[in-house]
């Protein structure tokens, strides 16, 4: 009875560590790591793409998927510490590699598991906003906080605007999750050393504001949000 | 007799009048004349709130790697206010290489801009805070270097 208890252990303790196994398995088989620091304990490379070592706080999985299959541009003046940030748009950059279905699932579970333990938890309610608050947080927005200077996001027209330095906020109501954008807001230091977006000291009402606004912003018809 | 006695009090009185009148307009030329001194250094200085007093700074490499880290998103590499973002903002960025308009603001209106925001000294809200960003002495180096770029003074 005891060692049939223990082989079940065995087990089932195997067959929760199988799935990691292979989601690290397909991140190193597609060599992710040679673009994206994936491990909060590599900081020694230089990386050309955005960090992914906390993509499971950051990222919406049904997001991942889908830009896995067919990926578009987040930062359209590339990476901030690559050289050549500030000469403007690189005309010539390197195209993400696509994946088919299979993979791109498995590599979305496998970035899903990619997590900072004990990070700042600042869970955020979404509440639907009405136009009148979105106008006012828009207001903070773009005015008190100048985020518009250097983060494109949809006017209440839903028209694109704003600069290119900053990763685009246009999709941000699919790309990412909402507790993770007042946890950036709050703690920014915990996901990056440094950063070229000013350091805010928001009240947690604001951040909440700001998390529940980006959520409005999809690349959807205005009738649709 | 009583006609001598009211021309006698009419003079009296006129002559109270002029005198009085007199007096007046010396004290209001008094008042008019009193040098209007212009506050000397340290009275400024010390009517000054404490996070916008002048201190001597220098630049240095890590002024310039700050203000390419930061400000160059905006401003350009070179401070000709043609930085990656400058065609999409509203208001365009400041060239820091013109001393036409830099010279007329004085290094206090351009640490408080680098510290509070454009909105906090009447200028374009595309220009954010960087008081949780930059400590006050980077910021009183970022106003000499942008004197530095526009090879100019306050006024």
């Amino acid at each position: 009875m005891i060692l049939r208890t223990l082989a079940f252990l065995c087990l089932g303790g195997f067959l929760s560590i199988v799935p990691s196994l292979s989601y690290a398995g397909i991140l190193e088989d597609k060599d992710c790591g040679s673009c994206h620091r994936l491990s909060v304990e590599d900081t020694k490379k230089k990386f050309s793409g955005p960090d992914l070592h906390f993509a499971g706080n950051k990222f919406q999985p049904k997001w991942l998927k889908q830009f896995l299959q067919n990926p578009g541009v987040i930062r359209p003046a590339g990476i901030i510490t690559n050289p050549g940030f500030l000469q403007g748009p690189p005309e010539n950059l390197p195209p993400h590699p696509s994946f088919l279905e299979k993979d791109a699932r498995t590599l979305a579970n496998s970035l899903t598991d990619l997590k900072i333990s004990g990070q700042p938890l600042e869970p955020v309610i979404i509440e639907p906003l009405s136009k009148g608050q979105r106008a006012k947080i828009k207001y903070k927005f773009e005015r008190t906080f100048s985020c518009i200077s250097c983060h494109q996001s949809l006017n209440l027209a839903g028209k694109v605007r704003g600069g290119l330095s900053g990763p685009s906020l246009v999709n941000a109501g699919n790309r990412l999750q909402a507790d993770w954008v007042a946890n950036w807001l709050n703690t920014p230091e915990v996901y990056t050393a440094k950063s070229r977006m000013p350091r805010y000291k928001m009240d947690s009402a604001t951040r909440t504001e700001f998390s529940q606004f980006l959520m409005t912003l999809k690349k959807e018809p205005a009738s649709r949000r | 007799m009583k006609r001598n006695c009211k021309n006698l009090l009419a003079r009296i009185t006129t002559l109270a009048v002029l005198a009085w009148l007199t007096g007046c307009g010396q004290s209001h030329e008094k008042q008019a004349a009193a040098p209007l001194k212009p506050p000397i250094r340290q009275e400024l200085e010390k009517a000054r709130p404490q996070a916008l007093q002048l201190k001597p700074v220098q630049v240095t490499e890590n002024t310039r790697q700050t203000y390419q880290w930061y400000c160059a998103q905006c401003h350009g590499i070179e401070g000709k206010g043609n930085g990656i973002n400058a065609k999409l903002l509203t208001v365009p960025p400041r060239n820091h290489t013109k001393a036409e308009y830099l010279e007329t603001r004085t290094d206090e209106q351009l640490f408080g801009a680098i510290k509070f925001g454009g909105l906090s000294v009447g200028r374009a809200p595309c220009m954010p805070a960087w008081e949780h960003t930059l400590d006050e002495g980077t910021i009183h180096s970022l106003v000499q270097y942008i004197r530095e770029l526009c090879q100019c003074e306050a006024l």
